[in-house]
């Protein structure tokens, strides 16, 4: 079954939404990119395209998909709602009809010497609610004595 | 093959070798015992339109399936496959016992007996298979495409190392399907042409091309006659992408500085004489041909001469992996037998020549297969790539032109892909 909520799929497929994906490299350095493209499939996993094969996030998505590491998608929207789905990379599609599909849209958006190496297909593992307030709730309720005494939940202010 | 003699199975290199990707050493034992489809398999092939009858092309009257493609989750191709491909001979001497492909529960798997132990996705096979020249020659006969992205131009299909009764012992080059002797006609260019534009149409396809022909020793200077072909179709290459410079894998004799110049200016990009075998005296009993024709120094000398040329990473000598242990002079040991393939590649990375290498096949039509030779152990694959691989990154030699899609040594250059030319990699 889908990790997926239809909020979460809602929230990727808007167009506004911000995509980010962040892998790692041997040493677990961090490296972030911006994925635009990223939509979620039919069985529920995710797919983004990746334009050059030379990427530091392509090279750190296949040492994740040999070596079953995980890399983390970061998705917000305008108002500020905000999810990160953990997953594992499945599959890397650079042949038939899902890529070409991803290929064509991005002929379309960047013009006729552009550039996509492949198709990422990941399978979400687990997804957190990253929302501020959603976040503010949970963490007061977990660690009341890390909240400032002049918040308003904490001390009445006159 | 250690100590007592005991070969190491797939699982039991997996664990001695944790940093090779698993998925890698499945692919390299698929390529030793090889990989037979099952029927549900064929069948499914035909539904994804991945299957595509070759039989009319070939004038055949019995079915002639070709498939377009099997890869791996990573992006990286089935090997072991070959008689599902064109130009392949159609028996092997494999080693242990044969995977297979099957459905199951609705996903295709590698099967080792019956345990599924990978997932493999068919590749649609190219749109212009099935279709003509106008002058009603079968597009597949002139340009060939077997893996999920290259295209293949077997220039002509003969070599003189054959024809002096002194082929390479691995190779199996006359038996091959489309027979077509040297000297391309105007007709033959026209066809070449059509079909690398109708093969063109085809968006999001095709990365790389591979150019291929035996060893011609005619001409004004030996491989004069052989130059002349890479030239006529680089000029038609160039016509039909309408570029001064063709992006092509040109697999050819070893040349002089004069010839490598020439063909520079007909648009060539990369070049590839290879040496198949690094140690001296195995060069000459396995390579007979290329020993006689001009020996060893030879064929070294024109790799590097070809670097000033095309400039470095543009150059890449191949080794046969494996052949340096066939009996009775090859090495008795894996570890001897790479040390000296791996000095080799070495010796060339040093000098800005990309080396690479692939997995000996013991094909039907080969002296060595004739000889009932045994292929090299799967231990030795793992330790070869890893080793040539290492090479790459120490010397920031980047082989490109022989990436994973087109080639097995490029599969763990993919770790070091973004770090490659002094350049850090983007995003």
């Amino acid at each position: 079954m889908s990790k997926l909520t239809k909020e979460i799929i809602a929230l990727i497929n808007d167009s506004e939404s911000i995509k980010v994906l962040a892998t790692a490299d041997e040493e677990g350095n961090p490296c972030t990119a911006f994925k635009d493209s990223l939509t979620v499939l039919d069985n529920g996993n995710l797919a983004f395209g990746e334009e050059f094969e030379g990427s530091q996030t392509n090279v750190n998505l296949v040492r994740s998909i040999w070596f079953n590491k995980s890399v983390e998608l970061t998705v917000r929207d305008r108002r500020g709602t905000t999810f990160q789905i953990k997953g594992k990379p499945y599959r890397y599609v650079h042949a038939g009809p899902l890529f070409k599909e991803f290929y064509l849209a991005e002929r379309e958006k960047r013009g006729p010497d552009s550039e996509l190496a492949g198709v990422w297909i990941i399978t979400p593992e687990e997804v957190r609610n990253e929302t501020y307030e959603v976040r503010k709730k949970e963490e007061d309720e977990r660690h009341p004595f890390f909240r400032h005494f002049d918040r308003a939940s904490v001390r009445k202010v006159k | 093959m250690n100590e007592d003699n005991h070969e190491l199975g797939f699982e039991e290199v997996a664990a001695k070798y944790p940093d090779f990707p698993r998925l890698l050493i499945r692919k390299l034992d698929a390529e030793l015992r090889g990989v037979a489809l099952t029927e549900r398999a064929l069948e499914r092939a035909k539904e994804e339109g991945c299957l595509y009858d070759a039989s009319a092309d070939l004038g055949q009257e019995t079915p002639r399936p070709v498939l377009g493609g099997a890869l791996f989750r990573d992006g990286s191709w089935v090997l072991g496959m070959e008689p599902m491909y064109l130009q392949f001979p159609q028996g092997y001497t494999r080693s242990g016992n044969t995977y297979s492909i099957d459905a199951v529960d609705g996903k295709l798997w590698l099967l080792d007996g019956d345990e599924p132990v990978e997932e493999v996705f068919f590749v649609p096979y190219p749109e212009y298979f099935g279709k003509k020249t106008s002058r009603g020659t079968p597009m597949v006969k002139v340009v060939s495409a077997r893996l999920p992205g290259l295209l293949f131009v077997y220039l002509y299909n003969r070599c003189d190392f054959w024809a002096e009764q002194k082929p390479c012992k691995y190779c199996s080059f006359p038996t091959r399907v489309f027979r077509r002797k040297p000297g391309y006609t105007q007709e033959g260019l026209d066809d070449l042409y059509e079909t690398m534009n109708e093969a063109l149409k085809e968006k999001g396809k095709w990365m790389n091309i591979v150019l291929l022909a035996g060893s011609n020793l005619s001409g004004n200077s030996p491989y004069d006659n052989e130059v002349d072909e890479y030239v006529k179709v680089l000029t038609t290459l160039r016509k039909s992408f309408g570029t001064e410079k063709v992006y092509a894998k040109m697999v050819a004799s070893a040349f002089s500085r004069e010839q490598l110049l020439r063909l520079k200016e007909a648009g060539a990009t990369t070049y590839q004489p290879h040496i198949e075998v690094w140690d001296e005296k195995l060069f000459e009993w396995i390579c007979p041909g290329k020993a006689k024709y001009f020996g060893r120094q030879y064929w070294i000398d024109s790799a590097l001469s070809a670097v000033e040329i095309f400039g470095r990473g543009y150059v890449c000598t191949q080794f046969v992996g494996g052949v340096e242990l066939m009996k009775p002079y090859g090495f008795k040991t894996i570890d001897e037998a790479l040390e000296s393939t791996l000095e080799g590649a070495d010796f060339f990375a040093r000098h800005g020549v990309g080396p690479i290498a692939i997995i000996h096949r013991l094909e039907k039509g080969t002296v060595f297969y004739a000889q009932k030779q045994k292929p090299a152990p799967l231990e030795y694959y793992v330790r070869l790539m890893k080793g040539i691989s290492d090479l790459h990154r120490k010397y920031n030699l980047s082989v490109d032109f022989n990436n994973y899609r087109c080639h097995p040594t490029g599969d763990m250059d993919r770790l070091h892909t973004a770090a490659r030319e002094g350049v850090e990699g983007g995003n």
